[in-house]
């Protein structure tokens, strides 16, 4: 299993990600109900990791900064959520 | 190496399930585009039709180039403020601008550059067909509107061909009117109530 995913925000993250193109952070706070310390540390682990790509810029004089899945945090997400269904049927 | 547990599996995959299932995105988001383009292009194609049949004085032809260039500028304006702002824009959604753009891109070239093998009427019924495809594009994705508007335009471009000459212009305006501008008057009604 992918380690990185094996946090439930992350993994909820990428879910997240999964069916747009870019996310405002807010957006993505606001979608998986967590704070935003909280999610910005998980975001930075993804984005180092190169499963999101972070665009940081300034709308109205304000800080935007949205996040989209990178191809290897697709892969990754598809795998990882493969092995865990693997699992669910061997448990059963 | 972390370890997860067969229950812990059943619930993330639950989290898994629940956020794609709240993935609805909105294909259009503002009806703005579309009361635009509706409205400039039902304006040109009767301005064309009555300086062709002499209604009209050959100057006012000036209005088209002046009508597409405040469209073209407005629809650009929005696009990038759209952009700027959207918290989310769905893969869907970014496929459907491209969707947009490319057809009446290609229209909007087929009517300037290609005039002389679409002459005349020709040319709005280009833009019929254009408008058309981005609205049953639209209406494919699920929007009960787009999919009559996309009709609407259709069945005026069908009524176009059978009524007399004269009335050829008028029926494709309103087609464009009604089809185009009604669905972005109706997405911009339903936006104001879903924000009440």
């Amino acid at each position: 299993m992918d380690e990185l995913l094996l946090s439930k925000v992350r993994l909820g993250i990428v879910a997240a990600l999964l069916n747009y193109d870019w996310v405002a952070f807010t957006e993505l706070a606001r979608a998986l109900d967590v704070s935003n310390g909280n999610l910005g540390a998980h975001l930075s682990k993804l984005v180092d990791a190169g499963y999101v790509e972070e665009e940081k810029s300034f709308v109205n004089r304000r800080p935007l900064t949205r996040y989209r899945l990178a191809r290897r945090g697709r892969d990754a997400f598809s795998d990882h959520v493969r092995q865990l269904q693997a699992l669910l049927k061997e448990a059963t | 190496m972390e370890r997860i547990d067969p229950a812990q599996a059943r619930n993330h995959i639950e989290m898994v399930d629940r956020i794609l299932a709240e993935v609805q995105p909105r294909l259009c988001s503002g009806g703005e585009h579309f009361v635009v383009w509706g409205l400039a292009s039902a304006a040109i194609t009767v301005t064309s039709h009555l300086v062709a049949q002499g209604r009209a004085p050959a100057a006012a032809l000036w209005l088209i180039p002046a009508i597409l260039a405040a469209s073209v500028a407005f629809s650009a304006l929005r696009r990038r403020f759209t952009q700027q702002v959207l918290a989310r824009t769905s893969l869907v959604q970014r496929e459907f601008f491209n969707v947009l753009w490319v057809t009446l891109g290609l229209a909007f070239i087929v009517d300037v550059a290609v005039f002389r093998i679409f002459p005349g009427i020709a040319g709005a019924a280009i833009w019929s067909v254009a408008e058309a495809i981005v609205l049953l594009y639209i209406g494919m994705h699920g929007n009960r509107r787009a999919q009559i508007a996309g009709i609407l335009i259709v069945v005026s471009l069908v009524v176009a061909n059978f009524v007399s000459q004269n009335l050829t212009a008028y029926v494709l305006a309103t087609g464009m009117l009604v089809g185009y501008g009604g669905f972005g008057a109706a997405e911009l009604l339903a936006r104001g109530d879903e924000l009440h």
